[in-house]
């Protein structure tokens, strides 16, 4: 057991990512085992057609709680993004084909690094804690989103939207795609560039980033904005398989990113955990879940074994984490 | 890697074992999505499908997703579509938001079955176990007979604008204006049929202002309750008769006291069992039209695909114990 753990630690980051692909092959192995009908295309497929919604907005997650912090406003701050998109194509390109998909793309971004970015700002230079900014963006959202629509929904884009939502490429479902380039994207800033290594060394130690030369005010805001981005694409990706959108549409899915980062070895306290992993963690998720719906089994129990996976991987990884130490 | 492994499965595996589905296949399967799984409509409805699959040997379960975000519902019937059920029902919480994911199901072949969404799109059919008419009609009748059709009644919805309750309303006032000429409605309808306070309030002011008042009609879950408790305070148990829609589990005491004459809902039970029976009829190459004897439903009426059946639950003194007993 000790030189496997040594072995582990020599791995470093890349040991994370061995353990959730691994914890992944068990949860297909077992589900294959005992749910009937498992290992079959069109379970997989159904796999990767629900999973990216939630991906996108784990993502959104994932970046702030790297920085330190968190972002509770990802689930309204993607329907917000999704509602402008859909406002926008509905009064002006309901007969503009597919022309109306990048302009919908654009403004969904846009308005999720709108929404992003004023978190950042706030947070990075008025100083509040990003739970209580973020979770005052979220409250404010939900209001405004309500008072304009009235609770109700816009609906019915143009045909092109359905082909995001529920079409494939070589078998492969597009929201899987637009999910797995997200994944490549944000991995690349966060792994690769000199901002994303700032904003670890933000989320590790702030005082000490800030000495080194790290403008932390800055990458802060660039934090927010990035996950503002994601749930704007998040946001057109809910459009596009909905076909509809409302506020309130996916906020179930709020604790469940959070899970899901943490699952992936993300630290509460900022400062570590690796895209790749939180990727292969999401489709760890979302394996239990459609395992145990083919058995029948109660949603309620799916989620009671999402929490004791998560406390299970938890169990696991503390002695790992104590020989980091 | 090989104990991680071992503690992942078994941890899982006791996870599973309790939540295991019979393993044997029968010949049709249906799924059914409800709005929401865990609380006692929802409970009552699962219990009518396992009782009908039983009782026709279908495999025939109900999905209830942890909260009522329509996002989950969608995730459901992915599932349900690659488990090739051969059925599909749901009660959505968002039509529009199923319509892709429903669109897919009927691509793939599997029979799509709705219920309290006539204005879904992509479905085989909808069924109402009663029409917003028979529904506002049987109330009003109620009423009729309790009042003998004399004095004056005022009627509470939930909100202005809330469709179904106002819809409810519109038929029965239509048939107490035809049936009843001699029944005058003493003021415009109050929005105040989700807040007991605002029911009792209501009622007394209406008491106090109008002689002649013998009944009130509430559509709004709280509606009854409170004008009944203003009766009660009255003392006009037997002079003011309040017939609406309620909570049998709240309603039972008033009922038993003569306070609320009684009202009619319809079953989530018989919902269930009919998802079962209308989905094995139609698996098995049924079809469906206007006027047809059709299995529980008896009678229905077929308006383009929309079904609707005509039987109205009575919440009285017989039936109200029972219900609140399943929680309803």
């Amino acid at each position: 057991m000790r030189t496997l753990l040594q072995q582990f630690r020599r791995l470093g980051s890349a040991g994370e990512l061995v353990a959730m692909v691994g914890v992944l092959v068990a949860s297909i192995l077992l589900f294959g085992a005992i749910a009937p009908g498992f290992y079959a295309g069109p379970v997989f497929s159904s796999m990767a057609f629900q999973l990216p919604e939630l991906g996108l907005l784990a993502l959104a997650m994932f970046v702030p709680i790297i920085s330190g912090g968190l972002n509770l406003s990802v689930t309204y701050s993607a329907n917000i993004s999704g509602l402008l998109a859909a406002f926008f194509v509905k009064a002006f390109l309901v007969h503009a084909g597919w022309v109306s998909l990048p302009v919908a793309l654009a403004i969904g971004l846009s308005s999720g690094l709108a929404i992003g970015f004023a978190i950042g700002i706030i947070v990075a230079y008025v100083g509040a804690h990003p739970i209580l900014v973020s979770l005052g963006m979220m409250i404010l959202l939900r209001g405004l989103g309500e008072w304009a629509t009235r609770g109700g929904d816009i609906s019915g884009m143009p045909d092109v939207f359905a082909t995001i939502g529920y079409g494939t490429v070589l078998g492969v479902p597009v929201p899987m795609i637009v999910f797995l380039i997200a994944v490549a994207a944000t991995a690349y800033l966060m792994g690769r560039t000199k901002e994303g290594f700032a904003i670890y060394m933000v989320g590790s130690t702030p005082a000490a980033a800030e000495y080194s030369g790290i403008d932390v005010k800055k990458t802060l805001v660039l934090v927010y904005s990035v996950s503002g981005m994601l749930t704007g694409l998040a946001g057109i990706l809910m459009l596009a398989r909905f076909n509809s959108v409302r506020v309130g549409h996916g906020d179930s899915y709020l604790l469940i990113t959070i899970l899901a980062c943490f699952l992936a070895g993300a630290n509460p306290f900022g400062g570590f955990g690796k895209v790749l992993p939180l990727a292969v963690a999401l489709m760890s998720l979302q394996v239990i879940a459609s395992g145990m719906n083919l058995m029948g089994a109660s949603q309620h129990l799916a989620t009671a074994a999402w929490g004791a996976f998560l406390i299970l991987i938890m169990a696991i990884r503390a002695p790992f984490l104590r020989q980091n130490k | 890697m090989i104990s991680r492994k071992m503690l992942v499965g078994t941890i899982a595996a006791a996870v599973m074992t309790a939540g295991m589905a019979s393993g044997a296949m029968a010949e049709t399967t249906i799924g059914v999505v409800a709005k929401i799984g865990g609380i006692p409509w929802f409970n009552a409805m699962e219990a009518g499908i396992e009782q009908e699959g039983k009782a026709r040997g279908v495999d025939a379960f109900m999905v209830g997703p942890t909260s009522a975000d329509p996002a989950l519902q969608v995730r459901a019937i992915e599932d349900l579509i690659a488990r090739k059920v051969d059925v599909i029902g749901v009660v959505p919480n968002d039509a529009k938001v199923l319509e892709p994911v429903l669109q897919k199901a009927r691509d793939a072949g599997i029979i799509v079955l709705t219920h309290e969404s006539t204005a879904s799109v992509n479905k085989n059919y909808d069924f109402e176990l009663v029409s917003a008419k028979d529904l506002g009609e049987a109330h009003a009748k109620l009423l009729a007979k309790t009042t003998e059709c004399k004095g004056g009644y005022a009627v509470y919805v939930g909100g202005l604008t809330v469709p179904a309750h106002n819809a409810w309303a519109d038929a029965a006032v239509a048939w107490l204006d035809e049936n009843c000429p001699d029944m005058k409605q003493v003021a415009d309808r109050f929005g105040v049929a989700e807040s007991v306070d605002d029911s009792r309030n209501t009622t007394l002011d209406l008491i106090r202002a109008h002689d002649d008042l013998t009944g009130i009609l509430a559509f709004g879950s709280q509606g009854p309750v409170g004008a009944a408790r203003a009766v009660e305070e009255r003392g006009l148990i037997g002079k003011v008769a309040v017939v609406g829609l309620f909570s049998a589990g709240q309603g039972r005491k008033l009922v038993h006291s003569g306070a609320i004459t009684g009202g009619y809902v319809w079953s989530p039970l018989e919902a269930g069992r009919v998802f079962v029976a209308l989905g094995k009829m139609l698996a098995e190459g049924g079809t469906v039209s206007d006027g047809d004897e059709l299995p529980l439903l008896g009678k229905i009426r077929l308006e383009g695909s929309n079904i609707f059946a005509n039987m109205p639950l009575a919440l009285s003194k017989d039936t109200v114990d029972g219900l609140a007993e399943m929680g309803l």
